[in-house]
């Protein structure tokens, strides 16, 4: 190593740098240590399994890169990402609009209703899931949910709901968005509060409107909200699959088996570990891809 | 003296104690999962605790897991890392992955010719591998239409024999908030199972054993095919959330007119304490087509001991004991528990008043001899042949094209099918 080399690891490793940094090594230690457990080393044990063939009850055999041959023209999976795109489509738009307009909704209210109201759509966000998904499932019934009631009173005859191959997917999406809408408005709604009200009040003299105080001010001072709740969203879309499981185990039909869900059905049902880890790290890298496209093409949500 | 007292209870303890612990170290441990609940939760739950007793050297532990769980995600991953069960319960479906890992102990040497002789030659087929007897059957459940006598009265119908009579008193009976039929409208291994003997009734099949060959097409499939999703058109739900349709609470509560089920539902029936009593609930085989020929499904999980297991010896003599010996632990099971046919002679022969008690006596008269073992087709084949049914059942596919699409698939996956079937 040049002296050079050595003078800058001697500027990294004073005590005093060492001292000062060494608290907050410590304050992320567990935040690391947890991921390393639960996550790098997980992914990187799924890579060296997508390498294999097994089936979890005899030993792996080494078979190289053909698991990843086999999925490029595995038709069914590329249908399942289909189907996960579809429900991105419906899923990121349906939570993206009503959590900001709930947002929106609630800054221009004062008070302890607005507290209330807070409460309110937070609610089902602190419900599991599959709780919800199993809710879900008795309301949905065709023939004694409560939905199928409800439209009875405006003459509306009873849907199929998750037993219809073209209602499904959006049921799902629509009761996945229910529940993180709360969620996400009050990431809106902190961000909304976080703008001067003195923007608002100067252009208000110049005479905009609401329509326009939004498009000029509110929206762009989200930016970089816009982004967090975007990129999450999509990858919270291309992973759902515990409200699939409770509610339609990928049917009817196929219409509802979205990606993580034929992995677990490969995994679980074929006993193809090897196949299905190399599923996973494929979606884990379209995701990946995605986010970080998205990241570019927006700027990473810096403010301009 | 006092002292030397003390010291003397306080040596007596730590001895006795210590030889309780050695004692307690020296016994076998097996460990057994099941997944079954309420009276036949009970029932696995006490075997463990009834051998132990008269086996004091033996602990059989028995560990509940829920259905949903058991096969895939709890015994997949516990073999996946070692850490399998001694013995555990094995569905058709999954039956040869584990026979040709080697998972699945052979139990040959603990058939004697005389027990082998008492189990029905089919029963002992279902479980056999390259000539190797990997598993023990111990239930074999058949499959009938349940009916609501009384709504069939008010509705001046009668039970149905053929196909096009099912679809005309499914359309009659489907009003409001009942259903005039109930078939299982999920894909998976349970739907393929109440589906099978409308395809073989027409003289239909999934795959030539013999040639490793896929033989879904023809008349017979796109038939057996079409009549499910002629049944849904009718008034059959599309989607039933809690109970599912292998409970026969939707029929007992006259929400549906008419359900496919199986034996094990008529304990749940008879059972005061579900107050069905009331509800007039009828019997009778599965409707036919024209020209075809009467089937039922004869279907029951295995159990497997676990090849690598340390105890394996002492977890095959576990199983033996609870229900390839005496007929008393196998009849209780499937006379008190449960109803199902054992497929050991001496049980039935042991228990053959109780087979004709009630709605017994249509299964035992009129179904038992028409019932064919549920295939162990491998669960990509299961999944095509499902795959083909949700289509013609739910997106109005053609029953020919879906036919050929599974055929196809199957015949694919044959091809590097390299087990025994």
């Amino acid at each position: 190593m040049s002296s050079q080399g050595f003078a800058t690891v001697k500027f990294f490793i004073t005590k005093k740098r060492v001292a000062k940094n060494l608290f907050a090594y410590l304050m992320l230690a567990p935040d690391i240590i947890g991921f390393a457990i639960f996550i790098f080393i997980p992914v990187g044990i799924a890579l060296y399994v997508s390498l294999h063939e097994w089936n979890g009850l005899s030993p792996m055999k080494f078979i190289g890169l053909r698991n990843y041959v086999t999925l490029v023209s595995d038709s069914l999976w590329w249908h399942s990402v289909g189907i996960t795109i579809v429900y991105a489509l419906m899923f990121v738009p349906m939570i993206y609009c009503s959590s900001l307009l709930i947002a929106v909704f609630l800054n221009s209210i004062t008070g302890k209703i607005q507290g209330f109201l807070r409460v309110i759509y937070f609610v089902p966000f602190t419900v599991s899931t599959i709780v919800l998904s199993i809710i879900w499932l008795f309301m949905l019934d065709p023939r004694r949910g409560l939905v199928n009631d409800f439209l009875h009173i405006f003459g509306i005859s009873a849907q199929s709901f998750l037993g219809n191959s073209k209602q499904a997917l959006f049921c799902i999406a629509f009761i996945t968005a229910w529940t993180l809408i709360g969620y996400y408005s009050i990431i809106f709604l902190a961000a909304l509060k976080d703008i001067p009200v003195i923007y608002y009040e100067a252009a208000k003299l110049d005479g905009a409107n609401a329509f326009q105080l939004f498009k000029s001010i509110t929206f762009p001072m989200l930016k970089e909200v816009n982004l967090f709740v975007l990129v999450v969203t999509i990858i919270a879309s291309f992973q759902v699959f515990d409200q699939v499981k409770v509610m339609t185990s990928g049917g009817p039909a196929g219409a509802t088996n979205v990606a993580v869900f034929y992995i677990y059905t490969n995994a679980f049902d074929y006993l193809k570990l090897g196949y299905s880890s190399a599923l996973a790290f494929v979606l884990f890298v379209i995701m990946f891809v995605f986010s970080m496209l998205l990241l570019k093409i927006t700027g990473g949500g810096a403010r301009e | 003296m006092k002292k030397l007292l003390i010291w003397v209870a306080v040596l007596v303890l730590s001895v006795s104690m210590i030889s309780a612990i050695s004692l307690a170290a020296d016994k076998t441990k097996i460990t057994f999962w099941y997944f079954h609940s309420g009276a036949e939760g009970e029932f696995m739950a006490a075997l463990a605790d009834k051998y132990n007793k008269v086996n004091p050297n033996v602990e059989v532990t028995a560990v509940s897991i829920p259905q949903a769980d058991y096969m895939g995600v709890k015994l997949t991953t516990a073999f996946a890392g070692d850490v399998g069960p001694d013995v555990f319960f094995m569905s058709p479906g999954d039956f040869l992955k584990y026979a040709n890992s080697g998972i699945a102990l052979d139990l040959t040497p603990y058939y004697n010719e005389e027990l082998k002789a008492d189990f029905l030659p089919s029963a002992l087929d279902a479980v056999t591998v390259n000539g190797k007897i990997v598993g023990i059957p111990f239930e074999i459940e058949l499959l009938g239409l349940y009916y609501n006598k009384d709504m069939f009265a008010a509705a001046n119908v009668q039970p149905p024999k053929t196909w096009n009579e099912l679809i005309e008193v499914t359309k009659t009976l489907t009003k409001g908030k009942v259903a005039g039929l109930l078939i299982e409208p999920n894909k998976g291994y349970y739907q393929n199972f109440i589906w099978y003997p409308f395809l073989w009734q027409g003289g239909g099949d999934i795959i030539d054993v013999a040639t490793k060959k896929g033989i879904f097409e023809g008349p017979a499939v796109e038939n057996a095919l079409k009549l499910w999703g002629d049944l849904i058109k009718a008034g059959a739900p599309a989607k039933v959330t809690i109970p599912g349709t292998w409970d026969l609470s939707l029929l007992g509560q006259g929400d549906v007119a008419m359900q496919i089920c199986g034996t094990w539902a008529i304990a749940v029936l008879e059972d005061p304490e579900n107050g069905y009593s009331e509800t007039n609930i009828g019997l009778v085989p599965l409707p036919i087509p024209d020209n075809g020929k009467a089937a039922t499904d004869a279907g029951g999980w295995k159990f497997m001991v676990n090849a690598n297991s340390k105890n394996a010896d002492a977890a095959a003599k576990f199983v033996m004991w609870a229900f390839a010996g005496d007929t008393s632990l196998p009849l209780e099971w499937c006379t008190k528990t449960k109803f199902a046919y054992s497929p050991r002679k001496s049980v039935v022969e042991a228990g053959k008043d109780i087979y004709s008690k009630g709605l017994r006596k249509v299964f035992t008269d009129e179904i038992y001899t028409t019932a064919i073992g549920e295939p162990r087709y491998p669960s990509e084949i299961v999944d095509a042949v499902g795959d083909a049914l949700q289509e013609v059942m739910f997106t109005n596919a053609d029953p020919k094209a879906a036919a050929k699409k599974a055929n196809d698939r199957i015949n694919e996956f044959l091809k590097s099918f390299s087990g025994s079937m």
